[in-house]
């Protein structure tokens, strides 16, 4: 009787206690899960993290806390150039981007014209597909004396090569590669606008383009913004691309060259620490500052991220041409890619030649002999990153979607800023944090590359799996434990089966997404240790010889495709599947 | 001590814009084999005191007794241990289940052996007419027949109260109409204590035992369809079961040994019957309700007698079964349903007659 009388004792007075069952055993589990969860990343997130950013701030003669280096980086003209021109070229990647796909979008999501599945399937394709495989193809393709200029030789139109690398051909290539995503929002902005919006400014006058200007565009800008984020803060995670394409002096590329080259210089490491942690930063800012203003000004089922019908048009002759032309021309040079990479991995000493003259399987002959070793790591390293990753994933997608347990706020904030961290930051932070001398000497073993693919690739498998969870009634999981059924054995019954789908399409995202990291890897691997793309790199940098590093970049994109034809094919259309993969690095 | 017992149901959520009282101090009891209809209007708080029976809420205070036993005061008793069946808004039939292993989950979780659970299913998929359709998954199942695999898996641990949340809101109105008897049928055919939560009054009219009214997570009155119906206890139970003319006035006179209360309203001197269990003192403001089918219309009348007015038709409209008209007394507007064979025009004088027996006293 006592316990009744204690719990009516506070029944009667103010609001606010729904602590009173707080501590009934199912509740208690869910703050036991959430407390394991948190250790995680408390450990492999925030201490990695925190321990970065104390030491940016750290002087070496000294030992203590300051800004010295902050000052030294922006009193160093060089390092200011280097801020300033990443910010430079990040404002030229959005511009280009903008501009190529705010059409394509349009094309794509409205106009109902033959093939247009496939030329969305195709355009969405960099998506998946490393950057470091496209840059690689553009540099056989466009370099000096690449097949471009040479065939633009051969028939006379010009007498000198062009140099398409460089910047501006960075900018060219980055916003290729970023064209996808913006496309993706901008896509799902167009079809998940209510087609009587438009309709009813037609019925008051307004046609074509003012619809467009005045209806269309202003909907669309939540989701256009979400885009531009994505693409503005790729410059500031991207080190490999500036690097093939001779570009040293911006951000995440004199982090890299700094802290792997020149570590033991100690002004230059600490410099190298300063660039990344003032890249991360940019990367963060933009993205909470994206977000905040999204949360203000959303008119359109944003966040739901599924693609609706939308209004679809039959255009004009004319215009159904020039959506051709525009639609093939961005088909070929994504087509590219894959193409030069498969010519030049079957070929030997491909140069100056518009095509290979010698055909070879030597390439991947010798990978998968004296190179086997990369394949296997980089499958045992993925694998074991999956794992973790999907245990960790879903017990945080239950904990988010079905549970009330404190700090889930916190849970998704900590994931939403993962999206955005750049792997470099995350491979350095690792470096600092697991090496011997200062923190837990982890990285001495090769778990550390593993754990690292699922720090950094957690996020999307989590995504997938919480819109799985979202997207499942809840009164489903009710009717089992009406029926008697406890929330372990419901979980097993009737969630695991039900979320299948979106559990698999995860899975198999998390899985590319894996496979294809270097970032953060190039910084953990140790002799044996080396995974393809940091194969890849390796050779590509020792011997300047392209044929080892297409071949294994071909492999990749190969793996990729398989997978990702797999992940279209259970996960309902590549749309689906694109959207879960969007927002990496 | 009824079957059911709901006890000072207290529930806040937390939104956006601040704390909701979802459910305000609910009790009430439902006795065994009693169906029992929560009847309201959407954010009254109906499902809410329903999920907290099941146990899939949990209240802030307040306590519910299943047989006497508590499920919230000595340590919550989970949803799986309360030995319920429910029935779901949505249905919420397990897609990726055949009808038959939907219908024998519960029992396979409560170790049924094969053979009776196998009896068990055939005999409540024939209960619900839903016999040789075992085999079938949800999705090649139309809407009424996925409602009645969620009723038979309801029904089939033969549990000890029967929940349903709004079950007939997503079907078409041919198919709502024939379920309400379909339900009431089966339930009462197992003599199951059963809670049904609805805002369609004409459907807690048909199926209830009782009803229980609710208004922003009150009870507001609780009794037999016929007494909410003709013996409304306020202005809202009044305006929400049916249509009604709401008379405002103040109370006259009250003459006990007749059992009349006279109330001057906005037509003039109304008497109408004491309400029993509400004393009305004299000179306080009420309002009467008068149903429109309660209001006698005459064509010629010699003298004004008491309760009976003067007005005019101001609009008329035949619907078949009856006769709808809008009369005005001295610029009170009153709804009228007549027989459809009466003779009368649009802008005729005519009297109207309210019985006193029918004229009910409302507390505001």
């Amino acid at each position: 009787m006592s316990v009744r009388q204690g719990y009516e004792a506070g029944a009667g007075g103010r609001m606010s206690r729904p602590r009173l069952f707080l501590w009934h055993r199912a509740v208690r589990s869910e703050i036991v899960l959430s407390g394991l969860v948190w250790l995680v990343i408390l450990f492999f997130i925030v201490y990695p993290v925190a321990f970065l950013v104390l030491d940016s701030f750290r002087i070496a003669n000294t030992g203590q806390l300051g800004f010295h280096n902050y000052k030294a980086f922006f009193s160093d003209l060089y390092y200011l150039n280097t801020f300033l021109r990443t910010c430079l070229l990040s404002g030229l990647v959005l511009l280009v981007t903008t501009a190529l796909s705010l059409p394509l979008a349009y094309i794509l999501a409205r106009y109902k014209l033959r093939g247009m599945t496939f030329f969305t399937a195709l355009t969405l394709l960099p998506i998946v597909l490393p950057a470091y495989a496209g840059a690689f193809a553009w540099v056989v393709f466009f370099g000096r004396f690449g097949t471009f200029n040479l065939l633009l030789m051969r028939w006379g139109l010009i007498s000198k090569p062009l140099n398409l690398l460089g910047f501006p051909g960075l900018v060219l290539m980055q916003s290729l590669h970023l064209l996808p995503f913006m496309v993706l929002s901008l896509m799902a902005a167009y079809s998940s606008i209510d087609p009587a919006l438009e309709e009813a400014a037609e019925v008051e006058g307004a046609s074509g383009i003012r619809r467009f200007l005045t209806i269309t565009l202003p909907l669309s800008t939540p989701s256009y913004f979400a885009g531009a984020v994505l693409v503005f803060l790729w410059p500031f995670t991207d080190w490999l691309t500036p690097l093939i394409f001779g570009v040293t002096d911006l951000l995440p590329t004199i982090a890299y060259i700094n802290i792997a080259y020149h570590f033991t210089d100690v002004t230059r490491r600490y410099m190298g620490i300063v660039s990344v942690v003032i890249a991360s930063l940019v990367c963060v800012g933009s993205f909470l500052l994206l977000k905040t203003w999204i949360e203000r000004k959303r008119y359109t089922g944003l966040s739901k991220g599924t693609l609706l019908g939308g209004r679809t048009i039959r255009p004009r002759l004319a215009i159904r041409i020039i959506s051709y032309l525009y639609v093939v021309f961005i088909s070929m040079l994504i087509l590219i890619i894959p193409v030069v990479l498969a010519l030049s991995g079957f070929s030997r000493r491909w140069v100056l030649t518009p095509l290979p003259r010698y055909w070879t399987l030597e390439n991947f002959q010798l990978i998968f002999t004296e190179a086997g070793r990369l394949v296997y790591n980089s499958f045992r390293f993925s694998g074991v990153a999956l794992l973790m990753g999907v245990f960790f994933g879903l017990l945080m997608a239950y904990l988010l979607a079905r549970t009330k347990a404190p700090g889930r706020a916190g849970l998704e904030f900590v994931n939403s800023l993962m999206l955005v961290f750049p792997g470099v930051a995350v491979g350095v932070a690792f470096l600092r944090a697991f090496w011997y001398g200062h923190g837990i000497p982890l990285a001495t073993h090769w778990i550390i590359m593993p754990l690292a693919l699922f720090v950094r690739r957690l996020p999307y498998f989590l995504r997938m799996a919480y819109a799985a969870y979202q997207q499942l009634d809840p009164s489903l999981e009710e009717a089992a434990e009406v029926a008697g059924a406890g929330k372990l054995r419901t979980f097993m019954t009737i969630s695991i089966p039900l979320l299948l789908k979106g559990i698999f399409v995860g899975i198999i995202m998390f899985f590319i997404m894996a496979f294809q990291e270097i970032s953060t890897a190039i910084f953990l691997y140790r002799g044996g240790w080396e995974t393809l793309p940091i194969g890849l790199y390796l050779n590509w940098h020792r011997g300047m010889e392209f044929g080892i590093a297409s071949a294994m970049a071909f492999l990749m994109v190969c793996v990729v495709f398989i997978l990702l034809i797999i992940a279209a094919k259970i996960g309902g259309g590549i749309l689906k599947v694109a959207w879960g993969a969007s927002g990496r690095d | 001590m009824s079957f059911v017992e709901v006890q000072d149901l207290v529930k806040h959520f937390r939104t956006k814009y601040g704390v909701v009282t979802a459910v305000d101090h609910v009790s009430f009891g439902i006795d065994k084999g009693e169906l029992v209809t929560l009847l309201g209007p959407s954010g009254c708080g109906k499902t809410t005191t329903l999920r907290c029976i099941a146990g899939l809420e949990r209240p802030d205070s307040g306590d519910v007794l299943i047989e006497g036993r508590p499920m919230f005061g000595q340590g919550f008793v989970p949803p799986s241990r309360r030995n319920i069946g429910m029935v779901f808004q949505n249905y919420a039939v397990w897609p990726h289940m055949t009808v038959a292993a939907n219908v024998a989950y519960g029992l396979k979780i409560a170790r049924v052996p094969r053979a009776l659970r196998m009896q068990r299913v055939r005999e409540v998929l024939e209960l619900v007419g839903l016999a040789g359709l075992e085999e079938r998954y949800p999705a090649q199942l139309s809407g009424g027949q996925q409602q009645r695999v969620a009723l038979a898996r309801a029904l089939v641990r033969q549990p000890k109260v029967l929940l349903l949340d709004e079950p007939l809101s997503n079907l078409d109105a041919k198919l709502r109409e024939k379920m309400r008897f379909e339900i009431r049928r089966i339930v009462k055919q197992l003599g199951i204590t059963a809670v049904y939560v609805t805002h369609d009054q004409a459907e807690a009219m048909v199926l209830s035992d009782r009803i229980a009214v609710m208004e922003s997570g009150r009870i507001v009155q609780m009794g037999s369809p016929k007494e909410i119906y003709h013996r409304p206890a306020t202005r809202f139970v009044a305006d929400f079961i049916g249509t009604t003319n709401i008379l405002e006035g103040r109370v006259e006179q009250v003459n006990k040994e007749q059992g009349l209360v006279s109330v001057i309203t906005e037509i003039g001197r109304t008497l109408c019957r004491l309400p029993n269990p509400i004393p009305v003192p004299t000179d306080t403001s009420v309002c009467l309700s008068v149903r429109p089918e309660d209001v006698e219309v005459l064509t010629h009348c010699s003298e004004l007698q008491t309760n009976t007015y003067q007005g005019r038709v101001v609009e008329r409209a035949y619907l078949g079964h009856l006769l709808y008209l809008f009369i005005s007394v001295g610029g009170t507007q009153l709804r009228v349903q007549c027989h459809p064979r009466l003779q009368v025009e649009e802008g005729q004088e005519v009297y109207v007659y309210l019985d006193p027996e029918r004229c009910v006293i409302l507390t505001s």
